[in-house]
């Protein structure tokens, strides 16, 4: 390099999201709970959905739980700020019951065991 | 965050003072006892007025959330963040009650 040029040695700090402490992250996230956790009787109610109370605080608890283990400060951010439009669409009756129902939906389908369910599935006993 | 959250209904009056509401440091300690006892996840064998939530009732960071949540409902007012953080003992809770209540504390 041509000498008298600086090499300019880039700041390598993320600009935040919102919080600029963990602290204020952290204080995010609980505000987010109480929240949500504040709705359910309304959403049970209002969406006429097959729930009990505490089937919806343990999936609550279970959706927040599934984050435990985040650290960084901004996908923090980002996931506070998505549960909050989830909760602000929700409030707002801007779902519909499969919305909410959704969230219960089971993700894994037992497999099966024994030879007619192996055999209904199309696989080899 | 929760513009459409609850309408709280304000059922009771305000009264002027503490003791003519019927509020002193036993009524208020047993309600917050009550309440702490109706917690699922406290065995009520462990728990006593100074038994730490996170640290001898094994409860985490939500857990005390809910708690907390339990409790303003129970009297009836909101306790805010940097308040909130600071309750980890039901002795805590009782005394930061009893100055918000503005009933003696003991």
């Amino acid at each position: 390099s041509t000498g008298g040029t600086l090499i300019r040695q880039a700041v390598k700090e993320a600009k935040p999201v919102f919080s600029a402490t963990s602290e204020d992250a952290r204080r995010r996230v609980l505000n987010l709970y109480r929240a949500w956790f504040r709705q359910l009787p309304y959403i049970i109610r209002e969406y006429d959905v097959p729930l009990t109370l505490p089937m919806c605080r343990r999936k609550l608890r279970e959706n927040f739980e599934k984050y435990r283990q985040v650290n960084d400060i901004r996908v923090i951010d980002l996931l506070v700020a998505k549960g909050q439009m989830e909760l602000v669409e929700t409030a707002h009756m801007w779902k519909q019951k499969t919305h909410v129902m959704d969230y219960f939906k089971q993700t894994v389908s037992p497999k099966p065991t024994d030879f007619l369910g192996k055999f209904f599935d199309g696989k080899e006993p | 965050i929760s513009q459409h959250a609850i309408q709280r209904c304000s059922q009771w009056r305000c009264y002027a003072s503490a003791s003519s509401a019927g509020l002193s440091q036993d009524k208020i300690t047993e309600r917050v006892m009550t309440v702490i006892k109706l917690f699922e996840k406290i065995s009520a064998e462990k728990l006593t007025i100074e038994s730490h939530f996170m640290k001898e009732l094994g409860l985490d960071s939500l857990d005390h959330v809910e708690l907390l949540m339990a409790i303003e409902d129970e009297f009836g007012f909101e306790i805010p963040d940097q308040d909130a953080e600071k309750l980890n003992k039901p002795s805590d809770i009782i005394k930061y009650l009893c100055e918000k209540m503005e009933v003696d504390y003991k």
